[in-house]
């Protein structure tokens, strides 16, 4: 494999890397130092837990860590002098399909040090959970929801973690990992009778638009769908 | 004197014929003349309720602007209140999440009431034939006219108010409520019945194709 970043027309005339190799990740890593402070910094400081890096898209720096240790570094990479990851533009995740684990993506901005940084955090599908980092960013928290509620990651510490895009009581498992049926897992009769049954008042309460209003306390699932969820 | 004495053979003194204040000799004439102004204020002044949800409904505000002029059909005034309108006009595409919101204003505007299905996606889910969507908000709610396009035009629209007009022009008192009354058991139910949804949703076009139980049964996410 090529140590440098595909760029222009490569990716296309090289298609698509077959699905099944079973490969953690078609991105091709580099060993090596990078021209980023914060790869060099973070080997330095965490070692092994730092697993690879790659530059994507031309100037976009990309470091895989260890999920287990991803609140540890997100903090130092906030909180360090150095480095001050003040701003979290989005986390999201990714699911690459054939059993291959989903990563959720973290995407920083430094404004002390105008910088931009991408975390990856790969979590095998047996065990989709991660500390929160809402109590670092706050707009961490409906990111994290975003993604519990379309890849069924669990945000481990979230203050609130339930369904932000989906209907609270969808019971059809979370629609962007790769073994979610396009049209849903129900048919099309059930869908439309669950979604006209839905509570709508239970949905769109007035007082969680008040500042400082509390959420509503009516999210408890009923127990038919508990054992439900995907 | 009173509208019995100018019609012909009418006056209350005619009353014994049985057939009422007006005669023998014209038993539908009244209602017939009343189905006419009554029709024609209703067309004319047809208040539409906006659902837009999407890009269909920069279409319907450019329609009611004004190079269209939906003012031009007594429409002067948008109701952004179900229960001041008469023509539903749902503009794009509807999710699952928002379809009982439909269904809830439906169930709000008093009758007579009309509704329009603008679009491919309300007419049809269109190419949004995902796990969220709406297959055609006929399941959800009755349609009077659909309108193709995606989006489309303004005279589209305009076209499609003209046939909900004609629609009012061919109605009746007499017939109204056998029409268009609804059983009040089935507010916030669902407008098809299971199998009229399986029918009416089943993928089409080149959708991928993919396995799906269709008969109303649910599958457990582990299957």
């Amino acid at each position: 494999m090529t140590d440098r970043p595909l760029g222009g027309l490569d990716a296309v005339e090289r298609g698509p890397l077959p699905s099944e190799s079973g490969a953690t990740s078609s991105f091709v890593s580099i060993e090596g130092e990078s021209d980023h402070p914060s790869v060099a910094a973070l080997r330095a400081r965490f070692g092994s837990a730092i697993q690879r890096h790659r530059v994507s898209a031309g100037d976009q720096t990309v470091v895989w860590i260890d999920a287990a240790k991803s609140l540890e570094i997100l903090t130092w990479l906030k909180d360090d002098p150095g480095q001050k990851y003040d701003m979290m533009s989005d986390v999201t995740g990714v699911d690459y399909g054939n059993g291959r684990p989903v990563e959720v993506v973290y995407q920083m901005f430094s404004t002390t040090h105008k910088r931009e940084l991408r975390l990856r955090c790969p979590l095998p599908l047996d065990a989709l959970e991660i500390d929160s980092v809402a109590g670092l960013w706050h707009s961490a928290n409906w990111l994290e929801r975003e993604v519990y509620d379309l890849f069924g990651v669990t945000f481990k510490g979230h203050p609130d973690l339930r369904r932000i895009l989906m209907p609270q009581d969808y019971a059809e498992g979370h629609p962007l990992r790769k073994d979610f049926p396009l049209r849903g897992r129900f048919s099309r009769a059930e869908q439309t009778r669950r979604a006209l049954a839905q509570d709508v008042e239970r949905f769109y309460g007035a007082q969680e638009l008040v500042e400082g209003g509390e959420p509503q306390q009516v999210f408890a699932r009923p127990a038919r769908d508990s054992g439900a969820e995907g | 004197m009173g509208l019995g004495d100018l019609l012909p053979g009418g006056g209350t003194q005619k009353s014994e014929g049985g057939l009422g204040m007006f005669g023998a000799s014209s038993p539908t004439f009244l209602t017939t003349k009343i189905d006419f102004v009554i029709n024609w204020g209703r067309r004319n002044s047809l208040w539409p309720m906006p659902f837009g949800t999407a890009c269909c409904a920069i279409e319907m505000m450019a329609a009611a602007a004004s190079n269209f002029d939906l003012a031009r059909f007594g429409m002067e005034r948008m109701s952004f209140s179900p229960r001041q309108a008469d023509v539903l006009i749902c503009a794009g595409r509807v999710p699952y999440k928002l379809a009982p919101v439909l269904r809830r204003i439906w169930d709000q505007m008093p009758q007579p009431k009309w509704c329009v299905s603008m679009g491919a996606c309300a007419s049809s889910g269109g190419v949004f034939d995902v796990y969220s969507m709406v297959q055609g908000i006929d399941t959800i709610v009755p349609v009077d006219v659909y309108v193709p396009g995606c989006p489309p035009r303004p005279e589209g629209l305009i076209y499609g108010l003209m046939m909900i007009q004609e629609k009012i022009r061919e109605e009746s008192l007499s017939r109204h409520f056998e029409h268009r009354a609804e059983d009040p058991a089935l507010v916030a139910q669902a407008k098809a019945n299971e199998t009229e949804i399986v029918g009416l949703t089943g993928p089409f076009g080149n959708s991928t194709l993919q396995e799906k139980r269709s008969d109303g049964a649910a599958l457990s996410p582990d299957e």
